[in-house]
């Protein structure tokens, strides 16, 4: 159903503190979009992929499938800022129609290849925190750093509930294409508009069979549940620690130079 | 060929190949690592309050009736769903709903801003579909922006009497284009062209997500209505619990 999310209960990093998967993706993603150092990027990039590919054991193919999913945003959105259309020509590249200029400039070019590097190591930061750390145990770090319960809770069960009304999607939407639901554009938007509506009404069924049997075991208005207590390995603080002292250094050395 | 003839040739090339390799990404949302940290701090602190009001609003629909609680639940997970599911027979790589218009009209915008954001660290933490440095600028465009207008205009047409179907459309289209407008904005604010500053910057943006974004906003549109109408045939009790079909028809106490 969400590959990412069975590849994160597979991840040989599962077992290791989220609190420390969590610190490490956050405070390289922090410095890798608020330095814009291609060195940076480029260090970060290939370490992502190292820790998720030989420390996670996911398999290669998967996670450069996975890298192309931003693709077409990155494209697009790179193109709209490289080029420009001007009366007068810039100096990179210039394409002539009727009087007007497709033109870019060197730095512009230069600035928005900058961008894709440090938007791929970016993306690199929360494949890995993704493929290493299910949703289940970010929501413990998140309960320990006091976000208000009731926004964890909603959480917790929207997360629950996500599998199991994505499940029933599925089996509509096989039902109708076997029925050719789907023959054309005009059918394909009813199709899926019925079965939007058949799920919502089984949603709110299904919530209200939900909230019955919570009560029934003596729910309260909050929902514990017991996790097992990962700490951070003092190796570990010291690795991370490390890691992004040295990015941070890195970052301070090339905007010096 | 002539030179400009072999530039367009790669280019034509080079877009079939990107619709064909990149198989999910919606293209509203802006990617992890695309936004300055500056822009990024400034969008999620414009978000605060309309999250905090959100929040006080779930908190007392909750205390009202805590029944409420799964059932909000359900809703956000619903419109996780919806936006996640590739809409069939409609060609081109970001054929998703934002399913926030829709949420708007069935929920009201305060709730939407909250479970947005919710919806929105899923989609990135289990799709990778946008990101967490982007979560500000993206809860705003797609959880707080285009949910007010849609709600905004299904309100107004209601008060105008303009046809139940038409207002709906009217609302889910309005909101979807709404949200690629800002989105458009926010990008190009960040990034003003060479020529011409933020609003050159933005026709282009708007241009390059103009044709996919557009057809998409009609389809938009027209599933919601066709969500709402099965909606009001088949499910007039469930609408009431969430507080919906108030005004019409029927008028019962919201909240079994």
């Amino acid at each position: 159903m969400i590959s990412i999310d069975q590849l994160a209960y597979q991840s040989a990093l599962r077992q290791n503190s989220a609190a420390g998967k969590m610190a490490y993706a956050w405070m390289t993603l922090v410095v890798c979009v608020a330095g814009r150092s291609l060195e940076v990027s480029a260090a970060a990039f290939v370490v992502n992929g190292f820790l998720v590919i030989r420390k996670g054991k996911i398999s290669p193919l998967r996670y450069g499938k996975m890298l192309l999913v931003p693709l077409a945003f990155l494209i697009l959105g790179t193109v709209a800022i490289i080029v420009n259309i001007s009366e007068i020509p810039l100096d990179a590249f210039a394409i002539r129609l009727r009087g007007w200029y497709l033109t870019g400039s060197r730095a512009g070019v230069r600035k928005g290849l900058e961008l894709c590097a440090v938007a791929m190591s970016a993306v690199s930061c929360l494949y890995f925190l993704a493929l290493s750390t299910p949703v289940t145990d970010m929501l413990g770090v998140l309960r320990k750093i006091h976000l208000p319960s009731l926004l964890i809770e909603l959480m917790l069960l929207i997360y629950r509930f996500i599998f199991v009304l994505l499940d029933t999607a599925e089996r509509i939407m096989t039902a109708q294409k076997c029925r050719l639901g789907n023959r054309n554009l005009s059918t394909g938007i009813r199709s899926f508009g019925m079965m939007g509506s058949a799920l919502f009404i089984r949603s709110v069924k299904r919530a209200g069979a939900l909230y019955d049997s919570m009560e029934a075991r003596c729910y309260d208005g909050e929902i514990r549940v017991l996790s097992r207590e990962r700490p951070v390995r003092k190796k570990e603080i010291l690795m991370i620690g490390a890691w992004e002292i040295l990015l941070v250094f890195v970052t301070l050395w090339s905007i010096m130079k | 060929m002539t030179k400009r003839e072999k530039i367009l040739l790669k280019a034509a090339v080079a877009f079939a190949a990107v619709s064909a390799v990149a198989p999910v990404s919606n293209a509203m949302h802006i990617m992890e690592g695309y936004l300055p940290a500056g822009y990024c701090i400034a969008w999620g602190v414009i978000c605060l309050p309309f999250l905090i009001a959100g929040y006080i609003s779930l908190r007392n629909r909750i205390r009202e009736n805590r029944r409420n609680m799964t059932l909000i639940a359900m809703a956000g997970a619903f419109i996780f769903v919806i936006s996640s599911l590739k809409i069939p027979s409609v060609s081109g790589s970001c054929s998703h709903m934002t399913g926030t218009g829709l949420g708007a009209v069935l929920l009201g915008p305060a709730a939407v801003s909250i479970l947005g954001l919710i919806v929105l660290i899923f989609q990135a933490v289990l799709l990778a579909h946008g990101g967490l440095t982007t979560l500000g600028a993206n809860t705003f465009s797609m959880a707080v922006a285009g949910p007010l207008v849609s709600f905004g205009i299904y309100k107004l047409c209601g008060k105008m009497k303009v046809n139940r179907r038409v207002s709906i459309f009217l609302a889910a289209f309005l909101g979807d284009l709404f949200t690629y407008c800002v989105t458009s904005l926010q990008l190009a604010l960040a990034y003003p062209s060479e020529a011409g500053g933020v609003a050159a910057s933005a026709v282009k943006f708007l241009g390059v997500f103009a044709p996919t974004q557009l057809p998409l906003a009609v389809i938009e549109g027209l599933i919601t209505v066709v969500i709402l109408i099965g909606l009001e045939t088949y499910a007039g009790p469930e609408l009431r619990s969430i507080g919906f079909l108030k005004g019409s028809i029927r008028n019962e106490k919201g909240g079994r």
